[in-house]
């Protein structure tokens, strides 16, 4: 099973990538955990080191398989799904975690990893040059199921970061063009009915996002807290360890959603932007391993892994900088959680075990 | 879905040419890709260069708090360093709104614990709702030690409430001289509206009335400041700077605070004033307004029920009889008359005239408050017994206009000075005074009211005690004066006492001397009306004095009238006569007589006196000559 060609063309760059991301992500969370008074950068630490074997063990066998498993992958995430329906641990009013013991696993982050995979196969052995509206009625109803039950937990963000990187699968895999615009067509037209479905929390959410201000201390608080420990960094930021917003308390979780904040608040706009960039780094090479390969499979699945790690990016620093409405979306590696840990470094793992096999067909020929 | 029927690893069926078409749309997604990212870094150059300032001052104001430091007041002291208001720690409940979780419980829990209305908590909450959610709104001031205990032991449970200690006031001698001295109350919107005392804040505690007031920003000192991190609950994390407060300065009155003492248990159960003056320099020695009050409750905070009795329309316990109360002077104007009537030639020392019982003016008949008449009256018969008859000619061969000049040259009818705030200036009638102020001529049967004090002239008890302490310094008229220094915290005198004449009355020594003989009659002699006020170790000279209430066609006895018609007794002395230390004016309103409701007051306080002095001055050889000559004087004595 093991080729050593797969060594050999092993992404170091890559790898190296993922591993300053790490050394960020620690450096950053101890200084959140100084705050919050929780050793979080150690149980992150090991979760780096759980994530970098299972990089490694994806990395290892051919991502093909993962075509054969496909339907039981879904099966499993169903049900991991609908166990914590039943037995999950609810925290602050979200029921997202099976009690394992050792730790919390949230399903609804391999959920996302399950998406990739599950409409990158399906895609993969429904091959068509273009798709119609039509061919999209199966993978939705595929996916239908997953969605509701992560937006059931309730955990909005996750589900409909579902739905984007299935939609980013499905542009790349082929969307006519006038699909496309019909189905823009078809949101637009539906939205002031779903507005008219949103329950009144859920309204004042997006009208606290339009004018955060209006409820300086109630939902607005997280946003305006968190824009103003961003904007208070400046170029070079506070310095380490003297991020007064995240230290005092004021910013709100700023060991998960919101440590791009502390990170801003301590490193400035120069040590943001070097974050930005290394993530753009890391998807820029998943584009490019999703081209480089040389079937459609693997090229559907890098690509979903990279819409996966950047729909998280963009959606978690709109929110933490004001762009968007806070939906709970962690930023990779960055954020502290176990789950969320695992997943980026599996799908990191199928962008190498890609790269790694791109010619490997060619040997072959 | 259906899992491929492919064989594991079996790759050679997998397709190997990529469709180009992929690379055309990775290639879209690369752009679309570095179009977001350039959107997200231009919104993190936005917050972090063009706002950053403004949000960096923003993250400085969330974690810096600039708490001032309440500098302790200064202590008010009698003349001899004894402390009237002291300083000791109070508590105040506060809440700090920003860190409350549940108001509404708060509030519940806080009205239980300290036994307040939950609608008084509400509107402190309100009046202090304009400051910034991270200040401290009193909710209750100088809680007890009790009421202490209970909030720290549940502090940790009621998120929000803290107790801040604040210096307030302390009477170690009980509420004396509380006019005087005034009370600290809460500064008022108003006052904040007004700049009446600079650079206070709301919640601040001010003075309102008396001393604290006049003199507030000598006592308030400066307040410090600390500038200290918090984190977000409001919780103290470390302190940056502070500034400390200078305390404010300490101001030691004229006051003595043993006749003080003595003059407010003479007073206790009576509704009037005594004032004690020094004759030789107008320094207040004592002033006493009755009924009192407890100079605390506006620093605690007043109920509805407390503040009725505040401000009971009868007794008036937040006025300052002493210095705001007017009334007639009685009988004891009987000494600008007879000032008036020798000075002016109307009558020397043994003028006489006949009293019998009446004086016949016009077709009425002017009563003497002797029912059988007082017979042949010279001046000292007329003012040791107080007969109207010798008075009512007197006063209408003088006529109005020259009684008033002289009561206006012993500073009646005038503010005496006094620098207390709201002193009332009283009235002096005139022939000119009543053409303006009723448009009307005089008529002379109103001058026989105004010689023995009655009708249209109405004095405060404070121009009282000058009058009679012009008389016993041979005419100099004081302004009376209660400061003795001021003290400020380095030990450094910045004010003290200077003596301030304000001239001298136009009344001859000689004149003087008579009336002077007349006083002590009063009291010595066996037909004086102040008998009362004879003491064994001391000669005293004194006026007793009934102000009509209301007007009376036939003399009742006082004890059968309802109290509020009943008369005010007025007394005025000084003591000892020989070298007049003293001079004290006491008013008993509706107290009836003066002789029998005043006068013990006065001699309360001469006694008190007496009994402070070493040597006793009646071993004083000097003493027992100015006694011998006195007597020969007053051969009744």
């Amino acid at each position: 099973m093991f080729d050593r060609r797969v060594l050999s063309h092993f992404d170091w760059w890559l790898f190296a990538y993922v591993i300053a991301i790490m050394v960020i992500g620690a450096v950053n969370l101890n200084s959140a955990s100084m705050a919050s008074g929780v050793h979080y950068q150690w149980k992150q630490l090991e979760w780096y080191g759980i994530g970098l074997v299972l990089m490694f063990l994806f990395t290892i066998f051919d991502y093909r398989i993962l075509t054969s498993y496909a339907l039981h992958i879904y099966i499993i995430t169903i049900f991991s799904l609908l166990l914590v329906m039943f037995i999950g641990k609810s925290i602050s009013g979200s029921q997202r975690w099976i009690p394992l013991g050792f730790f919390h696993l949230q399903p609804s982050e391999l959920a996302k990893l399950s998406t990739v995979i599950v409409i990158s196969s399906y895609f993969y052995n429904h091959e068509k040059a273009h798709y119609g509206i039509k061919d999209l009625i199966r993978p939705a109803a595929l996916m239908i199921v997953p969605f509701f039950l992560i937006f059931r937990q309730p955990d909005l963000g996750t589900a409909l970061l579902v739905l984007l990187i299935m939609a980013s699968i499905i542009i790349v895999a082929g969307l006519r063009w006038t699909s496309v615009i019909s189905i823009i067509m078809a949101c637009v037209g539906i939205m002031p009915l779903v507005w008219k479905f949103l329950k009144p929390y859920q309204k004042k959410r997006l009208e606290t996002f339009l004018n955060p201000e209006m409820d300086p201390l109630g939902s607005g608080y997280h946003v305006i807290q968190s824009k103003i420990a961003v904007g208070s960094g400046q170029i070079l930021g506070k310095g380490y360890m003297a991020g007064t917003q995240a230290h005092l308390d004021f910013l709100p979780e700023a060991h998960t959603d919101f440590a791009f904040s502390i990170w801003a608040e301590e490193w400035g706009f120069i040590g943001a932007s070097i974050l930005l960039a290394i993530y753009l780094l890391i998807i820029l090479r998943g584009i490019e391993i999703a081209c480089q390969s040389k079937e459609r499979f693997g090229s559907f699945l890098a690509f979903g892994v990279v819409a996966m790690l950047f729909w998280q990016v963009v959606i978690n620093t709109c929110m933490v900088t004001g762009l968007m409405p806070v939906v709970g979306i962690p930023l990779p590696m960055i954020s502290y959680g176990g789950s969320s840990v695992i997943t980026t470094m599996i799908g990191i793992g199928l962008l190498l075990n890609i790269k790694a096999r791109r010619f490997i067909f060619e040997s072959r020929k | 879905m259906k899992p491929p029927r492919r064989t594991l690893l079996n790759i050679k069926y997998f397709d190997k040419d990529i469709n180009p078409i992929y690379k055309v749309r990775c290639r879209w997604a690369v752009i679309l890709l570095v179009m977001v990212f350039a959107v997200l870094l231009a919104r993190l150059w936005y917050l972090q260069i063009n706002q950053g300032a403004e949000l960096r001052a923003k993250s400085e104001n969330n974690r810096l708090r600039t708490l001032r430091i309440q500098a302790p007041r200064g202590k008010i002291l009698d003349r001899s360093g004894r402390i009237i208001a002291g300083v000791k720690p109070y508590f105040n409940v506060c809440i700090v709104r920003e860190d409350v979780k549940d108001m509404e419980a708060l509030i519940a829990r806080l009205a239980s614990i300290l036994n307040e209305s939950e609608a008084d908590i509400r509107s402190s909450l309100y009046l202090g709702g304009k400051q910034p959610l991270y200040m401290p709104i009193i909710i209750k001031r100088a809680i007890d030690w009790d009421t202490l205990s209970k909030i720290e032991a549940r502090l940790s449970r009621l998120p929000g409430v803290v107790v801040d200690v604040v210096p307030g006031r302390e009477y170690p001698y009980g509420d004396i001289a509380t006019h005087l001295i005034g009370y600290l109350g809460e500064i008022s919107e108003d006052d904040i509206k007004n700049d009446l005392y600079p650079g206070a804040l709301p919640g601040d505690m001010v003075g309102k009335s008396g001393v604290e007031a006049r003199y507030n920003s000598e006592l308030a000192g400066t307040p410090g400041k600390r500038i200290v991190e918090v984190d977000v609950k409001g919780g103290l994390v470390k302190t940056l700077e502070e500034i400390p407060p200078v305390s404010g300065s300490d101001i030691y009155l004229t006051i003595d605070l043993d006749l003080q003492m003595a003059a407010e248990d003479a007073m206790k159960d009576k509704v009037g004033a005594a004032v004690v003056l020094d004759p030789n320099s107008g320094r207040l020695l004592a002033m006493v307004s009755s009924p009192g009050f407890d100079p605390e409750l506006f620093a605690k905070g007043i109920t509805a029920e407390q503040w009725k009795v505040l401000n009971d329309p009868f007794y008036r316990p937040l006025f300052d009889k002493a210095i705001q109360g007017t009334y007639a002077p009685g009988s004891t104007f009987k000494i600008v008359t007879a000032a008036a009537a020798l000075q002016e030639g109307v009558v020397n020392e043994d003028t006489t005239h006949f009293c019998p019982g009446y004086f016949r003016f016009g077709n009425r008949d002017y009563r003497c408050w002797k029912a059988g008449g007082h017979g042949v009256v010279n001046l000292y018969k007329a003012i040791v017994e107080s007969c109207d008859v010798y008075f009512y000619k007197v006063g209408l061969k003088l006529g109005v206009d020259r009684i008033a000049k002289y009561a206006k040259a012993f500073g009646l009818g005038e503010k005496t000075g006094i620098d207390l705030p709201n002193e009332a200036r009283g009235v002096i009638a005139s022939s000119e005074w009543k053409k303006k102020k009723f448009k009307s001529k005089w008529y002379e049967g109103e001058t026989l009211s105004i010689a023995i004090g009655q009708g249209y002239n109405n004095v405060t008890p404070i121009q009282m005690a000058r009058l009679i302490a012009t008389v016993a310094n041979g005419g100099t008229l004081y302004r009376p004066i209660y400061v003795e220094k001021i003290v400020n915290p380095a030990g450094t005198v910045t004010a003290s006492f200077n003596k301030d004449p304000q001239g001298t009355v136009p009344v001859s020594k000689a004149n003087l001397r008579a009336i002077q003989n007349g006083l002590v009659g009063v009291v010595q002699d066996n037909m004086g009306t102040a008998k009362e006020c004879r003491m064994k170790d001391m000669i005293v000279a004194g006026k007793t004095g009934t102000a009509q209430v209301v007007r009376q066609t036939k003399r009742k006895e006082d004890e059968k009238m309802a109290w509020k018609y009943r008369d005010h007794a007025w007394f005025v002395a000084y003591g000892p006569a020989e070298s007049p230390q003293l001079a004290i004016a006491v008013l008993i309103e509706h107290g009836g007589h003066g002789g029998s409701a005043a006068a013990p007051v006065a001699k309360k306080i001469f006694e008190r006196w007496l009994q402070l002095q070493a040597p006793r001055p009646s071993d004083s050889p000097e003493r027992t000559a100015k006694i011998k000559s006195l007597k020969a004087h007053n051969p009744n004595v």
